[in-house]
């Protein structure tokens, strides 16, 4: 795909990021004053649960690139893989952040190790972490890449996990305010800042994953060439 | 800290972390492309097959 259509795509996204950010500082209304140890603090949330969103998109991605590979041997598989994990370390981190920033601000601590959801999103973030470094300091090969594959198909067992958690056991974390089957949950203007923030992280984070696609590309034309040098070719 | 310190801290954290994941990826795309086309320059090639690792698992299973 085409130079200009990746930079669309993270042009695009990244304007609708930071209108997402202006939006939800200026314009979405405030929470009740009583409903939060931390109401200005709340306003995290418009980019806490987009990036959340865009870390389980990248997750599924690499899980279908996982597959790809394992299954079929596929190159666009493998590219796969290596875009899902990259994005699903950032975006997982971006989460990660913003969450820690906001319990300390409304529960006096950044992590609650009792709670499930924090320790499984947690962990999934974690395997993108592992999945990255991992890539970078090993020589490619099959058996790399199959290690990898297995890793990317169990670790997205972590996904449903996370997402059921925060219905079946809310500990600390709040539960889900969207696509809940009641809908008082969120203010009409909250939702469509929140909106906004998760059609912008989605397009950002397509950008980026097709990037990445290109730049593995790349890099496995350079090991091609850096071969017929060494054969002498 | 304030509620708005806490935002403030937040909001820059996510704005560097985006602009940083987003410049090291141009920045890498870059460099490999103008180390391609400095290689393939010298060695007087167009292109090549890319993903090697993927022709040589598909011939070993065909073997």
């Amino acid at each position: 795909m085409g130079e200009r259509i990746r930079a669309s795509f993270l042009g695009v996204g990244f304007v609708g990021i930071m209108s997402t950010l202006y939006l939800g500082l200026m314009w979405a209304p405030s929470v009740a004053i009583d409903a939060f140890e931390s109401p200005a603090a709340q306003r995290i949330f418009y980019w806490h649960v987009p990036s959340a969103w865009a870390a389980f998109i990248a997750f599924a991605v690499l899980f279908v690139g996982s597959a790809l590979w394992f299954f079929k041997r596929s190159p666009t598989g493998w590219r796969l893989h290596v875009a899902g994990a990259e994005a699903g370390l950032a975006t997982g981190l971006m989460t990660v952040w913003s969450g820690t920033i906001w319990g300390s601000a409304e529960w006096g601590t950044p992590w609650d190790w009792s709670d499930v959801r924090l320790n499984t999103f947690g962990l999934l973030t974690l395997i993108a972490l592992f999945l990255v470094l991992g890539r970078r300091s090993q020589p490619d090969g099959i058996e790399t890449r199959d290690t990898f594959s297995a890793f990317g198909l169990f670790g997205f067992v972590l996904v449903p996990f996370t997402y059921i958690a925060t219905r079946f056991w809310v500990i600390r974390h709040p539960g889900p305010v969207v696509a809940t089957g009641n809908d008082g949950s969120l203010q009409s203007d909250m939702a469509l800042v929140l909106f906004i923030g998760a059609i912008s992280f989605t397009i950002f984070i397509i950008g980026h994953i097709l990037t990445s696609m290109h730049i593995t590309k790349l890099e496995q034309r350079v090991e091609m060439l850096q071969s017929e040098i060494d054969k002498g070719g | 800290m304030e509620g708005m310190s806490y935002l403030t801290v937040g909001y820059l954290g996510m704005i560097l972390g985006i602009a940083i994941w987003t410049w090291t990826v141009f920045a890498r795309s870059k460099h490999l492309e103008a180390r391609i086309s400095a290689i393939e320059t010298s060695m007087g090639k167009e292109y090549i097959e890319s993903d090697s690792i993927a022709l040589q698992s598909t011939i070993n299973e065909e073997n």
